[in-house]
């Protein structure tokens, strides 16, 4: 893949805490219209990689260019502003607000770009027809598709998402693998941290593992995943997990 | 050379008002993330037992330990029914404290009346060249030091040590452990308020006893405790008070006494700007820095 | 067509009646529009059978409700607590003395005081406030490092006796304050008694209609947000330390309203304005009213305002007591405040 045409790219990123290396040279790039999964087993460095992209944390070393700017130095709401979308792990939208409100708020967040990919998932997740209840009335993976919805809602060029799909039903999980993977065909960038491998079958174009903080392998999911290295430190993993 | 002797003894009698003044106030705030708005008027309780006690015969000595058992006390009563239910709440526990400051301050007026006698300095003065030294002000320094190594044993080596700083860290996984974190709280809030009455026993002689003289401590104690930072206990009460003595003497030297409080503000919204968790935080993050590196 | 329902979701009607009618206070049914409408009414109606003493007295104790709204503003809708306001309100009021006390001649000199009053009190609070905000401090601070500037203005103010505290020809009087302060004036209109008690009315119901209209538009959805959730509003592409800079100011020129309404009441101002038992009241008011209700603040403010006058001119020294006593209970018993709680139980309905 050339990274001339990235839309985000990653440089040598390195974050410690303290004495622990949370993140050592993670390189990284995602083109436009790309749909991207981040796996990797437990503490493999998955939230800091995210952390450091949205800006949360500062890297210690390396550097982040999106859109062609140098975003390294640049706070997370100078980052949204320059057409990143981003969700959490946790539901965190604003319970005490209806949908409606929830997604004025993030509209007016700065200048807004082209809202079809808003458009596009606000009526397939169907939560068009529920514009005027509480936020705190929603169940959970609808709280989490209107996190998806707020994200996008200013028309970003990439939708990071954090564990968008966490504690879904294998049903719900499937219906936001369809949305992102439509919204993806429409040539939005989306990268996504993910744990729930059912999920990272049905979407991913390619899949990067992290590892002890760096990028251990990249490539489509069906060739990551044949490798035994990967099935060692990742798979095997989930094996233990299940049982 | 008396000269810097002399610098040398009021950079040394700023830091001890400051460390006393704040010490109760960063043991609650750094073990149970509350701020004692109380605080000021806790030490004005503290003074009041001691002259009570002083005035009926018992030895000065006697009277500040008199005093900060009876101020921990106090806390505890308060810690039960009020504070308690606003553990997790820190602006409520804010709001909560200076209302209790408010009926304390004016019910000691009440109870007490506007006056209470002096104290006189115990000890005297020792005399270097043309400057006199207060044996007194010796005396607190010195004793800044044996608190910070007493209260460094307790959380190091004690078991209500580990257990209070288990509870610091993670209070739900303290509670899973069987720890009662309830308890540790209780006796840390005390040991706060024990602190303030020993603090404000010991400072009694220094100063004029009145009911609101609480608020002189006010401005001190909350910008060491904002300087410090809840990071570390120890590090922030010693850091902050050396650092903001350091400042404040030679302002307050050259333009007065406001000036040197108002240096003391002016040096805690810098430091917030440069550091917002406080100097306690530099501690931390070199202890981490080795623990990890000891790892 | 989604966009279109999207921007519909806010409540229903145009402009400022629909924002005033937004969600984020109590008193939204038309009955109790009416029941406004009517408190409006009896105050614009009071001074015909009052003396100019009485009405004086009442517009004392509403001076300060621009001060708690503001207070409101901060800590109910937008989770930041201070506990200085005092001193922005010591602040407007002072510069206001200096400037009006310096150009008794000039038509506009008064005016000039209060453009300048209230300047000082936001510049102050820019200054201050872009120290604490900036530095992203911990939640607690906020309310502490501000009751240190209220005390130390205090006890500057203190220690201005003497004439080299004497700014032209207005000397700022120490201990014992400033005096002779000029009252408002239009041509020959002087604001004093009843026209004082008008102008403080209006004032007042200005404040609140403003602030109403605030809370439910963006600006202060983004406050609400930034208190439910910071990262997740500065995640939105909203800078949270402005917002929050913004908010901090607008409660200092509110205060020094106050400020400036207290200086035409009584001609004089005193250090002790800024002292800490006068720093601890509009916690008290907007505590046991209801922090996040604008209207329950306004009217605990106007009550309890009356409720100190009562006791302090009666000599009664528990007043401080029995205030501190308030806060403790409200604060364990009733923490959304005595009004809003009264409220909610009266109108039965949920926000």
């Amino acid at each position: 893949m050339s990274d001339g045409d990235a839309l985000l790219r990653a440089e040598g990123l390195c974050k410690r805490f303290g004495g622990v290396v949370a993140a050592q040279s993670i390189d990284f790039a995602l083109r436009r219209g790309e749909l991207r999964c981040v796996i990797g087993p437990n503490g493999a460095g998955k939230s800091t990689f995210f952390s450091l992209l949205c800006g949360i944390q500062r890297p210690d070393a390396g550097r982040i260019v999106f859109d062609g700017r140098d975003i390294t130095r640049l706070k997370p709401f100078q980052r949204v502003r320059l057409g990143i979308g981003l969700t959490f792990q946790t539901n965190r939208a604003f319970h005490a607000m209806t949908v409606a409100e929830n997604l004025e708020t993030a509209r007016r967040g700065g200048a807004a770009g082209d809202d079809v990919h808003f458009q596009t998932a606000l009526a397939s997740f169907g939560l068009a027809a529920q514009l005027e209840r509480p936020a705190s009335a929603l169940p959970h993976h609808e709280l989490q598709w209107l996190e998806i919805c707020m994200a996008l809602r200013r028309g970003p060029l990439l939708l990071l998402l954090d564990e968008p799909t966490a504690g879904m039903s294998p049903a719900e999980t499937a219906r936001t693998a369809e949305v992102l993977t439509a919204l993806a065909a429409d040539g939005l960038a989306i990268a996504v941290v993910e744990h729930d491998i059912a999920f990272v079958r049905q979407v991913a174009q390619t899949v990067t593992v992290l590892h002890q903080g760096a990028v251990f392998a990249e490539g489509s999911f069906a060739e990551v995943t044949a490798r035994d290295d990967v099935r060692r430190i990742y798979l095997g993993h989930v094996h233990e997990a299940a049982a | 050379m008396p000269e810097a002797v002399s610098l040398l003894y009021q950079f040394g009698t700023n830091a001890a008002f400051l460390l006393l003044s704040a010490l109760g106030l960063i043991v609650i705030l750094g073990m149970m993330n509350i701020i004692n708005l109380a605080h000021g008027e806790f030490m004005m309780l503290g003074a009041y037992a001691a002259t009570a006690s002083v005035q009926r015969g018992v030895p000065f000595p006697l009277a500040v330990l008199i005093a900060a058992v009876a101020v921990g006390l106090f806390g505890v009563v308060i810690e039960r029914l009020i504070v308690r239910r606003f553990y997790g709440r820190e602006l409520g526990a804010l709001v909560v404290t200076w209302g209790i400051s408010l009926i304390l301050g004016q019910g000691a007026l009440l109870l007490f009346g506007p006056f209470m006698p002096p104290i006189a300095i115990p000890g005297g003065a020792v005399a270097l060249g043309d400057y006199s030294f207060s044996v007194y002000w010796l005396f607190l320094i010195v004793l800044c030091g044996v608190l910070l190594a007493a209260l460094a044993f307790v959380y190091r080596a004690t078991r209500f040590g580990l257990q209070a700083r288990a509870a610091m860290q993670n209070a739900r996984m303290a509670r899973a452990l069987g720890i009662r974190v309830d308890r540790i709280y209780m006796a840390t809030f005390a040991l706060g308020a024990a602190l303030a009455g020993l603090s404000g026993a010991l400072l009694a002689p220094t100063t004029s006893i009145a009911p609101f003289m609480g608020q002189q401590f006010v401005a001190p104690a909350f910008i060491t405790v904002v300087v410090g930072g809840g990071a570390s206990v120890i590090g922030g009460a010693l850091g902050s008070s050396g650092l903001l003595s350091l400042v404040q003497t030679p302002v307050a030297f050259l333009f007065g006494t406001f000036s040197g409080t108002l240096a003391l503000l002016l040096t805690a919204l810098v430091v917030i700007r440069l550091l917002p968790g406080g100097v306690s935080s530099i501690g931390r993050y070199f202890t981490r820095r080795s623990l990890a590196a000891a790892r | 067509m989604s966009v279109a329902a999207a921007s519909r979701a806010a409540p229903r009607g145009s402009g400022l009646a629909r924002l005033l009618n937004g969600p984020h206070d109590i008193g939204r049914t038309p009955g109790a529009w009416a029941v406004l409408a009517a408190g409006l009414a009896s105050f614009l109606v009071y001074p015909h059978w009052a003396t100019a003493f009485q009405a004086t007295n009442v517009a004392y104790y509403l001076l300060n409700i621009p001060m708690a709204l503001g207070l409101s503003l901060l800590w109910g809708y937008g989770g930041v607590l201070s506990f200085g306001q005092v001193a922005f309100f010591a602040v407007a009021g002072y510069v206001y003395g200096i400037v009006a006390g310096n150009l008794p001649d000039a038509p506009w000199g008064t005016w000039l005081g209060v453009v300048s009053g209230l300047g000082a009190s936001a510049a102050l609070a820019a200054v201050f406030g872009y120290f604490i905000f900036y530095a992203r401090v911990a939640a607690w601070i906020v309310p502490i490092l501000t009751l240190v500037l209220a005390l130390l203005l205090s006890t500057f103010l203190g220690l201005t006796a003497g004439s080299m505290w004497t700014v032209g020809q207005v000397p700022l009087g120490g201990y014992n304050g400033m005096t002779g302060i000029p009252a408002l004036q239009v041509g020959t209109l002087t604001f004093q008694d009843y026209a004082f008690y008008y102008l403080t009315v209006g004032v007042v119901v200005l404040c609140y209609i403003g602030l109403r209209a605030w809370v439910n538009a963006h600006r202060g959805q983004v406050l609400m947000a930034i208190r439910e959730d910071t990262l997740r509003t500065e995640l939105l592409g909203y800078d949270v330390r402005r917002e929050q800079l913004r908010a901090f100011v607008l409660a200092a020129t509110l205060a020094g309203v106050s400020g400036l309404l207290y200086v035409q009441w009584g001609n004089y101002i005193t250090p002790s304005v800024t002292g800490l038992q006068q720093a601890a009241l509009p916690v008290v008011w907007v505590a046991v009213g209801g922090r996040d209700s604008l209207l329950a603040v306004a009217i605990c403010t106007f009550l309890l305002n009356q409720l100190s006058y009562v006791l302090s001119s009666a000599g009664n020294q528990y007043a401080l007591v029995i205030i501190g006593a308030l806060l403790v209970a409200v604060m364990m018993f009733a923490p959304e405040g005595i009004v809003v709680t009264l409220a909610r139980r009266t109108w039965r309905r949920r926000r």
